[in-house]
């Protein structure tokens, strides 16, 4: 690869060096294991569409948060993490075990580079945004500091697309191609999982041809109705199968909801309620309920048909299975006839 | 000319009329599109019967209103004190802090004690704005003066900037924190009902009968501090007692709404120029002409916005700034 | 006679002495702090290394990546913010006549922030643009209170509160502007609101670096012409036109000065109004000195820097930290300010 960056790289190395020598911060852990998938030369087509080429297959990872989770679950584990929040309430990493992985930044905008030019990456990876035109993380308005993480390393991702599918296989690949044995047994179990999932979930809306659904996020001043155009995970839904409706009216400047006053609650009447999953709790729809005068006006949320729809870019096959299985259970419960 | 006691009378049982006539605009219209007949229908049965139209008309509109007929009478008392007391034409409940007392202690209730919810941010608003009144009422006390007009507006500015620069540390780390307190900080009606007006309305009713008696005391500090001294007042005892009241006013206000500029700070010019400099008279008007404009501002945001709606505090910041513009600059400023 | 003249002569050349002593040991404090802010970090390096390394001395990639490419557009952008907020802090101070006449509190720093997020939120404005943005609201929010204010010249006491009334107005707006944006947008605004010296881009470093020399310059100059009319009470009545126009002039390079500090590093608080008061304080008789006040302001901002970003256990913006710092002597200041809050 055309590689304006090489000259940075190099002075990387130096400067993991330096760190050794003169504080011992940072790199004293233990040198990446170079096991048999250390061997090379790699290279990988990252989601904007340049090939990132490489002597050596890249061991040392940084990664943004759902991205690591990703790699994670592959059995490749990062030496660093960046988060745009504090990773105990990032819900793509909280149940996972960071121990021994360097948490870089826990807070949009701000990746200290120095502690991450201190673990000496060869790698870093997060998610390419085709209208942002960045990688996570990297975006306009971050800290101008933030930014030179791109040249500590080669920097590749998966494009956030129509399809949550795409960024599982995405990483998939990408961790196939940095040596992960996804035919592993308990790697593999995972993806397994994750179509069985798919096949039930496409045999419950077979079945219920007639249930419609809608991606629902109610707060105190406003109801908010999701446009599945914009969420990749509602469009996955879709296809395999689920009529999630698509609103009539969405926010002109802000098109990925429409939002309704509480005077107008009732406007759709699905026969299953999908919550925005960031927000969810099981006794948010009772709570509504009690002080939200018109929310029962919906139908599904009178009868209780709500559930949690995961509206934060789940990034690994388990992830996704585990949310897949919890809405089939819903869709199986629901009743075809409660809404319109 | 003029103006004589009657007359004055008279302009305020109009303003109640005025009022009337708002209120029960509130009621009818909305994002929603009810027949006249169905909101009398259901206003004349007073209970509701199950339908849509009678849950809205009875359930979200008329306690709106009374949300905020309550704020903004709250607001604009409180806004007319202020001037009053600090001799200060551009003092408002901002300025003394209280939206970003507020601000602050509803961010720590999202973020360290993990609440969500308007219903539960009221007593969070409510104890951080009473807190930042205090605060900068004690700062700018400090020293041999005591609470000078200026020394209370810088005071006000200090601590809100030093609590704004807090609340926006925690809110970059906490994405959700940021969302609600975005919301929060405009100021709306929507979605404030029964329990909302319940408790709030004995802080407000409370504070409203109390400022009515501060029209002599306002009156005297108005001539400067040292002719109301000798008028027999004690200045520094009637002060603080102003600022308690605006305290309670607005921040039970701010806790109902959330922070809801402008209002307290346009209002009691709008009572001013209407009747005169008797603050015995500018409390009563700013009382009634407070709500007339937010549920004005608040029936247009409604309208305007369907099928979704513009807060109350968008629709005021389009309709006041022109009216700011000319108060600061026509308002005496008072030369110390 | 003679004697008098020799004693005003000594009194002149010992605050003479006395100021241009206090600057030189500013300007070493302020010195010393730029190489230490460059020390401290994942990676600790000497003082020979650092200054090696800014003045490419000697080539080390290592070092060079870490000083020239992480921590020198910090510093630079600590240094030369401090220096231009510590500078036009001390100009409103002293124009109006009023140590609480800080450029962030009447009002251009909110025109600035109203600006900058009104262009992030609405016109997806970034970089430079923000920067651009942010520029332009100040001066505009400066002009706008400046004919606000104005009658028959301007006086502090009435500058200041409409300068704060017109504060408030913006703030209320930037909660509007933030309520109107996408979730992603209103976190880059608010992200840009927290005000840090980290976040000014090299380009936007370089305008401030640029433009820095000359304006300090002009203020200095300006400064000294007004002093001059200032000795001579009648003369300067007589000149008292050309006194209004060069008031306003120093006033404008003031505002110019805020505008670019906050344009760069966002609104960071309490540094303009704190530099001028600690400046006088140890020029002592020899008031005054923007130069002086520029370095207290400089050193103000790198220390809070070094306290924000290494010595706290979490990283909090640099404004946080500087209100921290400013609290405590704003409120002093208001006790001893006396009525018409002309004291101090």
């Amino acid at each position: 690869m055309e590689n304006p960056h090489m000259q940075t790289w190099r002075s990387v190395l130096a400067v993991a060096t330096l760190g050794a020598v003169l504080a011992g911060c940072g790199s004293n852990d233990a040198p990446a294991d170079e096991t048999a998938a250390a061997s090379g030369p790699w290279s990988f087509t990252s989601g904007n569409g340049d090939v990132v080429k490489a002597d050596k297959t890249p061991s040392r990872i940084i990664a943004h948060a759902g991205e690591a989770a990703a790699l994670i679950s592959f059995g490749i584990k990062p030496v660093g993490i960046y988060a745009d929040e504090p990773v105990k309430t990032d819900l793509n990493l909280k149940d996972l075990d960071l121990t021994g992985i360097t948490i870089l930044g826990e807070e949009w905008g701000k990746i200290d580079v120095e502690k991450a030019a201190s673990l000496a990456p060869d790698l870093i990876v997060g998610d390419w945004w085709p209208a942002e035109k960045a990688y996570s993380g990297l975006e306009e308005g971050v800290d101008e500091k933030s930014k030179k993480l791109a040249e500590l390393a080669p920097i590749v991702g998966v494009s956030q697309g129509e399809s949550i599918v795409d960024l599982a296989e995405g990483y998939e690949a990408l961790a196939t191609s940095l040596g992960a044995k996804v035919d592993d047994p308990q790697i593999a179990a995972n993806k397994k999982r994750f179509e069985t999932a798919v096949t039930a979930f496409k045999a419950a809306t077979a079945a219920k041809p007639n249930l419609t659904a809608a991606g629902m996020s109610p707060t105190d001043e406003k109801v908010y109705v999701a446009n599945p155009k914009y969420a990749p995970e509602l469009l996955d839904f879709q296809r395999w199968g689920l009529k999630v409706l698509d609103p009539a009216a969405p926010d002109k400047d802000f098109p990925y909801w429409e939002t309704l006053s509480w005077e107008n609650a009732d406007k759709y009447q699905p026969d299953l309620i999908l919550w925005d999953g960031r927000a969810y709790k099981d006794t948010l729809n009772a709570e509504f309920g009690k002080k939200q005068p018109t929310w029962f006006e919906i139908k599904a949320a009178k009868a209780g048909a709500v559930t949690a729809w995961p509206a934060y870019w789940l990034h690994t096959y388990g992830d996704f299975a585990t949310e897949l299985e919890k809405l089939t259970t819903a869709i199986n419960g629901a009743d075809e006839n409660i809404g319109n | 000319m003029r103006t004589s006691a009657t007359n004055r009378a008279s302009g305020l049982v109009l303003l109640v009329a005025l009022l009337a006539v708002v209120a029960f605009l509130s009621v009818t219209q909305g994002s929603r599109s009810i027949d006249l007949t169905d909101v009398l229908r259901a206003l004349g049965n007073l209970g509701d019967d199950g339908t849509i139209t009678s849950t809205v008309t009875l359930e979200l509109r008329v306690p709106r209103t009374l949300v905020g007929i309550l704020a903004g009478a709250a607001l604009g008392v409180a806004g007319a004190i202020l001037q009053g007391v600090t001799r200060n034409p551009l003092a408002d409940a901002g300025i003394m802090g209280i939206n970003s007392g507020a601000a602050a202690c509803v961010v720590f209730a999202i973020t360290v004690l993990g609440i969500q919810g308007v219903s539960y941010y009221v007593w969070f608003a409510f104890g951080g704005a009473i807190i930042a009144t205090f605060l900068v009422y004690t700062i700018a006390s400090m020293g041999r003066e005591g609470a000078t007009p200026v020394k209370l507006a810088l005071a006000g500015a200090a601590v809100t900037a030093g609590l704004t620069s807090v609340t926006s540390a925690i809110v970059m780390t906490n994405i959700d924190a940021l969302n609600e307190l975005r919301f929060w900080q405009v100021g709306s009606l929507a979605g404030r009902y029964t329990p909302i007006l319940v408790g709030v309305a004995p802080f407000i009713l409370l504070g409203l009968v109390a400022s009515l008696g501060l029209g002599r005391v306002l009156n005297g500090l108005a001539l400067g501090e040292d002719t109301a001294r000798g008028l027999g007042q004690r200045v520094g005892l009637t002060r603080a007692a102003a600022f308690g009241v605006v305290a309670i006013l607005a921040g039970a206000a701010t806790a109902a709404c959330g922070p809801i500029v402008f209002i307290g700070l346009v209002v009691p010019h709008l009572a001013r120029f209407i009747c005169g400099p008797d603050y015995r008279w500018i409390l009563p008007y700013s009382m009634l002409l407070a709500p007339i404009v937010l549920l004005l501002a608040d029936v247009l945001g409604r309208i305007a916005g369907a099928p979704g709606e513009l807060q109350v505090g968008v629709v005021l910041a389009v309709l006041c700034a022109p009216v700011f513009v000319g108060i600061v600059r026509y308002a005496r400023l008072v030369e110390a | 006679m003679t004697l008098t003249l020799v004693a005003v002569k000594a009194t002149h050349r010992r605050r003479t002495v006395r100021s241009l002593a206090v600057t030189i040991a500013l300007a070493c404090v302020v010195a010393a702090l730029f190489v230490v802010t460059m020390m401290v970090g994942s990676f600790r390096l000497t003082a020979l290394q650092v200054i090696t390394s800014v003045l490419h001395l000697e080539a080390n990639p290592g070092v060079d990546f870490v000083v020239r490419g992480l921590r020198l557009p910090t510093a630079t952008a600590g240094l030369t913010v401090g220096l231009a907020l510590g500078a036009s802090g001390t100009i409103f101070q002293q124009l109006l006549r009023n140590p609480l006449a800080s450029p962030d509190f009447v009002g251009v720093t909110s025109g600035a922030s109203l600006a900058a997020a009104g262009g992030i939120v609405f016109l997806q404005a970034a970089g430079l643009v923000v920067c651009a943005f942010a520029l332009g609201g100040a001066l505009l929010a400066a002009l706008l209170m400046y004919v606000l204010a104005w009658r028959d010249g301007v006086s502090g006491y009435r500058f200041i509160l409409i300068g704060i009334g017109v504060a408030a107005f913006f703030d209320g707006l930037v909660g509007y502007v933030l309520s109107r944006a996408r979730l992603t947008e209103a976190r880059q605004a608010m992200h840009w609101l927290t005000g840090s010296v980290g976040q000014a881009s090299d380009q936007e470093l370089q305008i401030l670096l640029y433009a820095l020399p000359a304006l300090l310059l002009l203020a200095i100059g300006l400064q000294r012409h007004l002093r001059a009319l200032e000795l001579g009470d009648d003369t300067a009545r007589a000149l008292g036109t050309r006194t209004e126009l060069s008031r306003a002039a120093l006033l404008g390079t003031a505002v110019l000065l805020v505008a670019l500090a906050v344009a760069v590093a966002g609104p960071v608080v309490f540094v303009a109004l704190v530099a001028g008061p600690v400046a006088n304080r140890l020029l002592g008789p020899a008031t005054g000195g923007i130069l002086a006040a520029a370095l207290v302001g400089a050193a103000l901002l790198l220390t809070a820097d070094l306290v924000a970003v290494h010595l706290l256990p979490v990283s909090l913006p640099t404004g946080v930290v500087t209100g921290a710092v400013g609290a405590p002597y704003l409120l002093w200041l208001l006790a001893t300010t006396n009525r018409k809050g002309a004291g101090g």
